[in-house]
């Protein structure tokens, strides 16, 4: 990559505690815009946490966080924390539309960021934005579906409205935190596909549990255990090994857990039969 | 351990349901007692012969007199001679005139006095709403505000209003409002509570300003909800409003108060049937509407 790419995200010697106690802690991280990163580790890694932290949920304990040559925390200015959000799109993994609006309302709603005035108010759109919902919806094949409620359609059709909603809103950064959690199989490489096409050129960083979907979304892979960097691989450089090591390191400390509560358990219960 | 904790729990339960149940008779037999001691707990001289000419008065509405009535009824004085002659059906079309007025009076003070409190109820369920987190000074007061309204009776704001704007509807508009602003608040505070804070955030995340968060996210989560609070209440106030008049605040509690301090039983009951095709309807049309809203 040439010095010339403008940088995405940089993270430096970034740290989050909560109680004390450290959830994230990175020394260095860089992504150069139109990069395609997945997130992957085992609950409690992270990676929601560094998710957050891009997105302005969370201010770092410590350190630097520059997201689109920003700092995305609490203290940006009103008007400026608009215009940085709507550069930074974000795809949640719950169902995060308005349910009793219509698709075609939900997927308009991502060019709010753009427009101003009472009329928006009113939900009362130019022509020109419901030109680009309708076609933003036949992308995802919803076109048919634009007038159901929200709170109608399945999870997928959800979340193919959601990422509908990303194409009107435009953003040079996507943030998903496992948009394909609710889905299955085929659903979820189906809105893999379309978000990776609704990204194209900006910025994709995605946390992902189902591994077998990593070549499909990525083109590079971030492995996070424990809070810190496991690995920071090309994705035709991850293979089995890797993802099981990432996997496996985890799970060796909740099982040391249940083996000290279990006899407790089992000492209540004879106390009390006694 | 799913032997022994849920036994222990039962008689712990049954225990202070029996100590509850032991309180509540002592109660009851100090109420009792207490009216019994003052000599107030009588049923009157001669109960039976009452109860049995109000009952016969009461079977026989006065609105049936406009067609069944005596078209010339005479008063006579003692002595035989004839006072006045009275067209009795024509004196009861006057009657169901006045009462159809005074229906849509109530009507009306229903209505407008609902739309009064849901109006002014809207910002202090805003400052109440928990998840909105407004300034705790603010939503304390707010609050407070809605809890002294909904603990005074729609009659004590009506008697006291009338002193203040004088006889008539206004008063009842008036009192209708103020008391049923402490119940709208604590409605709408509460369907603004149970709002999905997900898509909320999902419309700030795309950079949407906040007045177009409210329109995108807000409004329309809490509308429907709102309509049904609205309906419930109002058809509550539609029942309160049949009495206001009682206190010389318009509609129909002014002829229930004329018909009862003249033993006209006819003429309460053929105003009873009015109040209850009245709250019935209304009661229907709401639930029907209400229902269809989800």
């Amino acid at each position: 990559m040439s010095s010339m790419t403008p940088i995405a995200i940089e993270l430096q010697d970034v740290l989050w505690s909560v109680h004390g106690r450290t959830v994230l802690e990175i020394g260095a991280l860089k992504v150069n815009s139109g990069e395609r990163i997945a997130l992957v580790g085992p609950n409690g890694a992270g990676k929601s946490t560094l998710l957050r932290l891009l997105a302005g949920a969370i201010a770092p304990t410590h350190g630097s966080l520059s997201v689109l040559e920003r700092s995305p925390s609490r203290s940006l200015g009103g008007r400026e924390r608009r215009v940085w959000r709507r550069e930074v799109g974000q795809v949640f993994q719950g169902l995060h539309l308005v349910s009793r609006l219509s698709a075609l309302d939900n997927v308009r709603i991502g060019a709010l960021g753009r427009l101003s005035g009472w009329r928006t108010w009113l939900r009362l759109y130019p022509h020109e934005i419901t030109k680009q919902a309708c076609e933003a919806l036949q992308g995802v094949g919803l076109l048919g579906h634009k007038d159901t409620r929200a709170d109608l359609l399945s999870g997928g059709e959800r979340q193919k409205v959601a990422i509908a909603r990303l194409l009107l809103q435009q953003p040079r950064l996507i943030l998903a935190d496992e948009p394909t959690a609710a889905l299955d199989p085929a659903a979820a490489a189906e809105v893999c596909r379309m978000l990776v096409q609704a990204a194209s050129g900006a910025t994709l960083l995605t946390v992902v549990h189902n591994t077998s979907l990593l070549p499909l979304i990525a083109d590079r892979v971030i492995g996070l255990r424990q809070g810190r960097v496991a690995f920071d691989l090309p994705v035709s450089d991850v293979d089995d090994r890797a993802l099981l090591a990432l996997y496996q390191a985890d799970c060796s400390r909740p099982s040391d857990q249940f083996q000290v509560t279990l006899p407790a358990r089992s000492e209540t219960l004879t106390q009390e039969t006694t | 351990m799913s032997n022994g904790q849920p036994g222990k729990y039962f008689l712990r339960g049954r225990v202070g349901f029996l100590l509850l149940t032991l309180v509540y008779v002592v109660l009851i037999a100090v109420c009792l007692f207490s009216l019994i001691h003052d000599g107030d707990l009588s049923i009157g001289r001669n109960p039976w012969a009452n109860l049995l000419k109000t009952a016969s008065e009461f079977s026989y509405p006065s609105f049936l007199d406009v067609w069944f009535g005596d078209t010339a009824l005479e008063y006579r004085s003692d002595d035989g001679r004839v006072l006045r002659v009275e067209n009795r059906r024509e004196v009861e079309l006057d009657y169901l005139a006045g009462l159809a007025r005074a229906t849509w009076t109530t009507i009306t003070i229903a209505t407008l006095g609902s739309l009064l409190g849901a109006l002014l109820a809207l910002p202090l369920a805003i400052l109440t709403a928990r998840n909105l987190s407004a300034p705790k000074p603010l939503a304390w007061m707010a609050k407070g505000v809605l809890d002294v309204m909904r603990s005074i009776h729609t009659l004590v704001f009506g008697l006291v209003l009338v002193g203040i704007v004088g006889l008539g509807p206004t008063a009842g508009i008036l009192a209708i409002g103020l008391h049923s602003l402490g119940t709208y608040g604590k409605l709408f505070a509460e369907s603004i509570e149970t709002l999905d804070m997900q898509a909320v955030h999902a419309v700030q995340s795309v950079g949407a300003g906040p007045i177009q968060v409210f329109f995108n996210a807000i409004w329309p989560a809490v509308l429907p909800q709102f309509v049904s609070s609205h309906l419930y209440i109002w058809e509550f106030n539609i029942r309160d409003s049949t009495i206001l008049g009682m206190i010389g605040a318009g509609g129909l509690g002014l002829l229930i108060t004329e018909a009862t301090s003249l033993f006209q039983w006819g003429r309460l009951a053929t105003v009873l049937l009015v109040v209850i095709v009245l709250v019935t309807s209304f009661d229907a049309l709401s639930r029907r509407i209400r229902r269809s809203l989800t």
